[in-house]
């Protein structure tokens, strides 16, 4: 860890990474939509980020684990992508990745706040 | 990380699903073709999507050979092997000696429900990029 590196930047580094993540399983899971026999695939996110947070998940080999999306209504034709449960997800990654952003960038700020020794930057 | 390859992805489908509109508009417009190069009436043609995985670029780099975000492709278009309809017209050019015109075996509703659900798809697709677009707008708001 370098000096600016915070323990909230090290965490926030690694919810970006897997909500990124997870939005193109979602964008892979639409553009499957169609596709027989084909598979809803998600993460766990929580497990992720605990695994994440542990640095068992070095940065150099960042790999989530993607499984198939246990419960959902199979098509006749095999595949079983929910149309509603991916739109939703889609939404509420981008919504949490925002907030990712933001807690991101005011932890950058307080930093630079200090840096010029407290008087606005 | 892989910000722009979920661009790739999704717009990758979105060219699939306008393949798919593609021949479903081919087929609409020969509903009533009976002579082709090849002999016959038309035949309709589908399309096979098929998921693949994606190995762009930035993705191998970072050694995710195993990241299983997939794209998807159409994998063949094929002819529905269903026999031409036969239509009682004796005074037409085509029709065989007992006066029978083979016509493709096209379905207008099927192909209208086909295509409405390509469109669907497609504008599905446009959305996901235009969440992966915000997404990279947003960390680059972080440098700001």
């Amino acid at each position: 860890m370098s000096m600016i590196d915070t323990p909230m930047t090290a965490v926030l580094g690694h919810f970006l990474d897997l909500s990124a993540y997870r939005e193109s399983l979602i964008s892979s899971n639409l553009a499957n939509i169609d596709t027989p026999g084909y598979r809803a695939r998600d993460i766990n996110f929580r497990q992720e980020l605990d695994r994440a947070d542990s640095g068992e998940m070095q940065y150099a080999s960042f790999s989530p684990l993607a499984t198939q999306v246990r419960g959902l209504i199979e098509r006749p034709d095999g595949n079983n992508v929910s149309l509603e449960r991916e739109t939703l997800l889609l939404a509420e990654t981008q919504m949490k990745f925002n907030i990712g952003v933001q807690v991101l960038r005011s932890e950058f700020h307080r930093l630079s706040s200090a840096i010029h020794e407290g008087s606005t930057s | 990380m892989n910000l722009f390859g979920m661009l790739e992805l999704s717009g990758g489908a979105m060219s699939a699903e306008r393949q798919r509109a593609e021949v479903v508009t081919s087929n609409m417009a020969n509903a009533e073709t009976t002579r082709t190069p090849a002999g016959g009436p038309y035949r309709r043609q589908l399309v096979i999507f098929s998921a693949r995985r994606t190995p762009e670029f930035p993705m191998m780099l970072a050694g995710l050979r195993n990241a299983s975000a997939r794209g998807v492709r159409v994998d063949q278009v094929v002819s529905d092997p269903a026999p031409p309809l036969q239509r009682y017209q004796p005074g037409h050019p085509d029709a065989d000696a007992k006066g029978y015109v083979a016509y493709p075996a096209v379905n207008p509703v099927e192909e209208m429900t086909d295509l409405l659900g390509a469109v669907r798809s497609y504008e599905l697709n446009a959305a996901a990029v235009q969440a992966a677009k915000n997404m990279i707008q947003q960390s680059l708001d972080i440098l700001r």
